[in-house]
């Protein structure tokens, strides 16, 4: 942030007058707004995607009233949402009612800060990427629990346990299934992993054609972390059919739109992560994004790297609308004895054959082979 | 668990997800697949035998009241008077198609057929008063004044016709010269007038059905 500043004030020489952590601040605040607006615009069109892609699946047509082919049907629902009476159940414990919505928000969103979107594109590119995702999202469960106990209700409770259940045992695989990108990258900077991918015409780079174990191992993070954002397979935290809703059947109004809200900012995170790690983030094919011209190169690999994002998203959501629910026995089955192990495998593999092939991949080894 | 059942576990969760994911992706990709309807724009035919909303064409209606005993909802109420010619006129035929289950009993008990379920099934409303269909157009007393007014004037009819008949009987009596005072033939009452004042008129409201149907409303005074 602080370059950034700097950067501002050596192109506009008027801005030297100001104090330098009056700019830090500025640009701060003007970055997290802008991240913000992102994050909200992907979960309106990410909600309006969701329910098209639910409605051709189902053989449906899905919202198509507002505007046209009801593009607009998200904002209705938001001014809705808005509108709607903000309720506190009598019996709720009122401090931490309201406080739950925030944690969930907060863990989905703060997770934005770290997602690179192109070759400069990123809020704070942390040296401590990745790890700060694990840590980041694990709010969400405090938030979840915190809600399903202040509700004061048994469904919300029942929803809140399962949650914290779910999301701890799925962390473990998550962590273990992103490790073998870190491992290639040398590095937990989600950057320097995208950047770790580049070449061979940026798209042999990939970690997901590094070798049989990433190939694997990008099919253990995605279904980890589609368990880990609740998403249907998984939802078992708001399973409508058993719980009603879950830990958010108490809130209505804007409080729900936050839960609702951060159920799409942690899709998006989960692609973007995917993306990232084993997609080659926002490496352009054939292009090297970081040689071209600073304007046209953040463009482009933003759109590649949204492109990507977004083809994730559709993959999750079309998973979403194929399975039925798992039973929670069958979950948590399916975390300890199938993904943790096959993931400790995955990272197992993973260094054995960095180890083995000092470090290149398959691509790699035909291209040289290949001769150049 | 051997390791070999383990393997064919994941194996199995994969390809049958696979396969899900296809049939879903079929669903998804093809738009012949797509049955909605768009409603309010395109709508469906109705069946032949629909049962929609009851219709009742008032001009065949006898006012039997077999549609009112055999509803087990009580949701129709008729109120008729007795008319000139006997026959009974309708003053008010209401059906309450909140209540109505569209059990068709009615329709299958009605003898003129003139009680028929129609296609139509959008009624939604804000007033619980606009499901209450009423037949009969005209304002129930004005029909009840007509009817009165036309019983009376077929009554005094009937009494002159009567008396034209005595009038020429005493006269028929006269011209054959014989007196017989002890004959019945003179008698006033007149045969075939029917008895004024009292038309009969009967009332089938929404109250229970046994007293509904045997309820009979006053007689009109005659002016």
């Amino acid at each position: 942030m602080e370059t950034l500043a700097i950067s501002l004030v050596k192109a506009v020489p008027v801005l030297s007058a100001v104090p330098l952590w009056t700019m830090t601040l500025f640009v701060m605040v003007a970055v997290a707004v802008v991240v913000l607006a992102f994050a909200l615009t992907f979960e309106g069109v990410g909600s309006y995607m969701l329910r098209k892609v639910a409605g051709d699946i189902q053989a449906r047509i899905g919202p198509n009233r507002v505007g046209p082919y009801g593009i607009l049907q998200f904002l209705a629902d938001g001014v809705k949402l808005i509108l709607k009476e903000d309720i506190i159940p009598a019996k709720a414990d009122r401090f931490l009612f309201k406080l739950a919505p925030y944690f969930v928000f907060v863990g989905s969103f703060a997770a934005f800060v770290v997602v690179p979107f192109g070759v400069g594109l990123i809020a704070s590119d942390l040296n401590i990427g990745v790890y700060y995702v694990m840590a980041i999202t694990s709010l969400v469960v405090i938030g979840v629990m915190l809600a399903g106990w202040a509700s004061n209700n048994k469904w919300a409770l029942l929803g809140g346990m399962r949650a914290a259940a779910q999301i701890v045992s799925y962390e473990v695989p998550v962590g273990m299934a992103l490790m073998p990108a870190v491992l290639i990258a040398g590095s937990l900077s989600l950057q320097d992993i995208v950047r770790s991918q580049s070449g061979l015409f940026g798209v042999f780079g990939w970690n997901l054609f590094h070798n049989p174990f990433t190939f694997f191992s990008f099919l253990l993070y995605f279904t980890a972390a589609q368990a880990e954002t609740n998403q249907t397979p998984f939802d078992l935290p708001e399973a409508e059919s058993e719980l009603v809703s879950g830990y958010n059947v108490e809130y209505s109004g804007i409080r729900f739109a936050m839960f609702f809200m951060a159920e799409f900012g942690d899709m998006f995170v989960v692609a973007a992560l995917a993306t990232a790690c084993f997609l080659g983030g926002w490496n352009i094919p054939y292009f090297n994004a970081a040689t071209l011209p600073p304007l046209w190169g953040n463009l482009l690999s933003l759109c590649v790297f949204l492109g990507k994002a977004l083809a994730m998203v559709l993959l999750m959501m079309w998973v979403r609308w194929t399975l039925p629910r798992l039973r929670v026995d069958q979950l948590m089955r399916m975390a300890w004895k199938y993904l943790i192990p096959l993931t400790f495998f995955n990272l197992l593999g993973v260094s054995l054959w960095l180890l083995l092939f000092n470090g290149r991949g398959i691509p790699q080894m035909i291209a040289a082979v290949i001769g150049r | 668990m051997g390791l070999k059942a383990y393997v064919a576990d994941i194996w199995d969760a994969v390809v049958t997800t696979a396969k899900g994911m296809r049939i879903t992706a079929s669903y998804g990709v093809n738009p012949k697949e797509e049955v909605t309807q768009q409603y309010p724009e395109e709508r469906r035919e109705p069946s032949e035998r629909f049962r929609g909303f009851l219709h009742n064409d008032i001009k065949a209606c006898t006012a039997c009241t077999m549609c009112i005993k055999v509803c087990p909802v009580d949701c129709i109420a008729l109120e008729s008077v007795r008319g000139a010619d006997k026959k009974m006129v309708l003053v008010s035929y209401d059906i309450n198609i909140a209540r109505c289950m569209y059990c068709g009993l009615c329709v299958e008990a009605c003898p003129t057929k003139s009680l028929k379920h129609t296609s139509g099934y959008e009624r939604a409303s804000v007033n619980r008063g606009e499901l209450i269909l009423h037949f009969v157009e005209e304002d129930g007393n004005e029909i009840k004044a007509r009817v009165a007014r036309q019983v009376a004037a077929a009554a005094a009819k009937a009494a002159e016709a009567a008396k034209a008949a005595e009038a020429a009987k005493a006269e028929a009596e006269k011209s054959a010269g014989v007196p017989s005072s002890g004959t019945k033939a003179a008698s006033p009452t007149p045969a075939g007038s029917p008895a004024p004042g009292n038309p009969g008129a009967v009332k089938a409201a929404d109250v229970p059905k046994p007293a509904g149907a045997a309820a009979t409303k006053e007689p009109e005074t005659k002016g």
